[in-house]
């Protein structure tokens, strides 16, 4: 059993917009005297579009039309018609997901792109995205350490720690080559970002909108946008402007971490600085912002791992690595698929006994309880390694307890649990209700609170579900 | 053949099959105090009448014993992948003494899960009817695997009486060669395969248990009762990895002669493997798949 998916990947970045298509191979890994294991055994770049500045209309608001002649001249560039996606996210980063029209823009665009493509944002999704993109997960399963990547944008710089190829943490700052633009012929400053403009305010430099810059002028402001980078990883402890620049969570440095990578649009100068010898080639700070990294401790004191990708980490990220397959033991009574944007309902460790479960799903489906209405929700817990069929059932009451108001609403019961019982709950939950009601019921997924999940049409002779987890963060 | 013979023998296979037993998946890792170092400490008396630590409780994949590791966080997290004794550390040229005692003792488990027989309390306690292969005892049953897959006649007559006349689906348990596996999993798969059953309106008569059982006596029932589906569960041979691993053999119309290659197999029933009750879930939905295909083994693919 061996299955491909086509997916597309499309970032909406702060300077960027790209987009790629790749190849996911799903297998069965299980021998054939055992139940099915499916995996994704193979992720394969298949095209890859040019680099556009995002469409803007104005400060505020993306120019929706003209993101979607990308996409649609891409598409056709690489031959790919939207029915043959199986799979693939858009993601909105850095200062473009704060634009006004972001919730729209992208939602609009995830169903433009195809069937089965769903819309995402935040920060630190976006941080794991690129990171994995980078490679920066995998060297650090291969090589069995504790590596960070750095994707650093035109408006922000995504941190992600990953330790033998789990992601650990995630952060967040306001760092970014584009913060600063000028024109490429004299130098003369055009646009300053506002916490970049504090930054400077405080300092006394002579920098302003106006002002004819150069290497020198503006060397002080790289070198303190570079100790912020430094102190986020652990590199000193001294910068005042570090708190200030947190986008919304810096890493927390529970363990060391020994090697480093770049990606983004500024990694390029950062790993081959050589290849730049205009300072202003991109009408912004971003070359010099990549030369200054490059000369910093960021470079000296930690181990530097090339990249997989830089300018692509993100939208490759988003290609090929948001797709997750569930479990292969799994219940769905009925094809509904795709589910989408479906908000998770994430029960404690304590509430997951199933005495405590009834109360504690009524409880918080109120925060998903909109002006009397309820929302379709999936409730998600970790489960038990080796339950007793007896508290399966109790499991399986406890459910249904808990989520009757979804049925009274007359939705279907989504149920996600990370060990393998998902389908046996859900035959159960499916015989407590007389087989009258839909149950769909997934395992081998992690969900935390504040996520949101996909759920796509079922592959592999209909064994198991391709999922997406994420997040949907807009404000700034 | 004398017991001490037969002993050997079975000791013989079961050592040859250490290198080959299949892994079960990994859950954690996290590290545990060594063996050898938690009896240094608790030292206990031995007319003080307490019990020994059960060394066979300490998960293996959570347990290093190698001594000043480099990095004891990556060593048992590729641990936490195989149940393979690595990182087992060395005394001179020879395993410590708690790797050695652990080796007997599991090796200990796998011959007892051979030789013990399923409890009649458990049997009654299941409510399952009891029948008994050709076999006259285990030395019979170990040494005639031809006797272990037919039936005396009165027994037949048991299975036909408690089956009925071509059923639709039988579920029927054999020791095979592990009385510890049939007692560690039938209690919670076979409700999840009745259940699993239940939602396609397929009732299932009372289940049979076989002592001396080989996979064969399945064919046998077959025969007897014109079943369109038998589940066979059945003791796998034990490993040093587990000596609770459960087989489901399942097929279509199964009949004496019946090819290996028609017969479905779901292995590696067991808490470190897959679990019996999802085992249970998934032999349901293969169960329906057999009838409504009307077939089995490689044929079902």
């Amino acid at each position: 059993m061996k299955e491909e998916l086509l997916s597309v990947g499309i970032d909406l970045g702060t300077s960027t917009t790209q987009l790629i298509f790749s190849r996911l191979t799903v297998e069965n890994m299980a021998t054939s005297y055992t139940v099915p294991r499916m995996v994704i055994t193979r992720k394969e770049i298949q095209y890859k579009s040019d680099i556009y500045f995002t469409p803007l209309l104005d400060q505020t608001r993306i120019d929706f039309g003209k993101v979607r002649e990308i996409i649609e001249r891409e598409y056709e560039k690489a031959g790919i018609q939207k029915d043959e996606i199986d799979t693939g996210a858009v993601i909105i980063t850095g200062e473009t997901a704060g634009k006004e029209n972001a919730r729209e823009v992208i939602h609009a665009l995830s169903g433009f792109a195809g069937d089965f493509v769903v819309a995402t944002a935040g920060p630190d999704l976006e941080s794991v995205i690129s990171g994995k993109g980078a490679g920066t997960d995998l060297y650090s399963k291969e090589h069995h350490l504790t590596a960070v990547n750095i994707d650093i944008g035109g408006g922000t710089s995504n941190l992600a720690v990953f330790c033998r190829g789990d992601t650990v943490d995630t952060g967040c700052l306001d760092i970014g080559g584009r913060l600063v633009k000028l024109d490429r012929e004299t130098g003369r400053i055009t646009y300053i970002a506002p916490k970049i403009q504090k930054i400077i305010e405080s300092e006394g430099w002579e920098i302003s909108v106006g002002t004819i810059a150069d290497e020198a002028l503006l060397k002080p402001l790289l070198v303190q946008m570079t100790e912020v980078l430094e102190q986020s990883v652990g590199l000193r402890r001294d910068n005042p402007y570090y708190e200030k620049m947190i986008t919304n969570q810096g890493i927390h440095l529970s363990q060391e971490i020994s090697c480093i990578s770049f990606s983004g649009g500024v990694a390029d100068v950062v790993y081959h600085p050589e290849k730049f010898t205009d300072p202003f080639l991109f009408g912004d700070i971003g070359v010099l912002l990549g030369r200054t990294i490059r000369e910093s401790a960021l470079f000296r004191n930690l181990q530097v791992i090339e990249s997989a990708e830089t300018i692509r980490a993100t939208v490759v990220g988003a290609g090929s690595h948001t797709t997750e397959i569930s479990g292969s033991t799994i219940t769905y009574t009925k094809e509904v698929f795709p589910i989408k944007n479906l908000p998770v309902l994430k029960l404690s460790e304590e509430e997951s006994e199933p005495a405590a479960m009834g109360d504690a799903i009524r409880k918080k489906l109120e925060w998903f309880t909109v002006e009397g209405s309820i929302q379709q929700t999936a409730v998600a817990f970790t489960g038990e390694d080796n339950p007793s069929f007896l508290r399966v059932q109790e499991y399986a009451e406890a459910l249904l307890d808990g989520m009757e108001p979804l049925l009274r609403a007359g939705l279907p019961l989504i149920v996600v649990v990370e060990n393998d019982m998902a389908k046996v709950l859900g035959q159960t939950m499916y015989h407590l209700l007389e087989w009258k009601r839909e149950v769909i019921c997934l395992d081998g997924i992690h969900l935390a609170e504040g996520e949101y999940i996909d759920i796509g049409k079922p592959i592999a002779e209909g064994c198991v579900l391709p999922v997406v987890v994420k997040t949907l963060v807009f404000s700034k | 053949m004398r017991d001490e013979e037969i002993r050997s023998m079975v000791e013989k296979i079961l050592d040859q099959m250490l290198n080959t037993s299949t892994a079960p998946e990994p859950k954690r890792s996290e590290v545990i105090q060594t063996t050898a170092e938690a009896l240094k400490k608790k030292e206990i008396p031995a007319e003080s009448g307490e019990c020994l630590e059960d060394i066979t409780k300490t998960d293996l994949r959570r347990q290093l014993l190698v001594k000043n590791p480099a990095d004891a966080d990556g060593y048992l997290d590729m641990k936490a992948k195989t149940p393979a004794r690595l990182g087992i550390g060395k005394a001179g040229a020879r395993y410590r003494t708690a790797t050695m005692l652990r080796v007997r003792a599991d090796h200990a488990a796998a011959q007892d899960a051979v030789f013990s027989d399923v409890s009649e309390d458990f049997i009654k306690k299941c409510g399952f009817v009891f029948v008994k292969t050709l076999c006259k005892d285990k030395d019979e049953y170990l040494t005639r695997p031809d006797l272990g897959r037919r039936f005396p006649a009165d027994e037949l007559e048991v299975i036909r009486k408690t089956c009925g006349s071509h059923p639709k689906v039988l579920v029927i348990v054999g020791d095979g060669l592990s009385s510890s596996a049939i007692e560690a999993n039938v209690e919670d798969m076979i409700p999840a395969i009745r259940q699993g059953l239940q939602m396609h309106q397929i009732t299932l008569p009372p289940v049979l248990f076989i002592k001396y059982a080989r996979v064969g006596a399945m064919d046998a029932v077959g025969e007897v009762t014109d079943a369109d589906v038998i589940c066979m569960l059945v003791g796998e041979r034990p490993g040093l990895v587990t000596a609770e691993s459960m087989s489901a053999y399942i097929a279509y119309k199964p009949r004496h002669g019946l090819a290996e290659a028609k017969r479905t197999v779901i292995s590696n029933i067991h808490k470190g493997g897959t679990t019996a009750v999802e085992a249970g879930a998934h032999a349901a939905e293969l169960i329906v798949k057999m009838l409504e295909k009307k077939a089995s083994g490689i044929d079902l693919k």
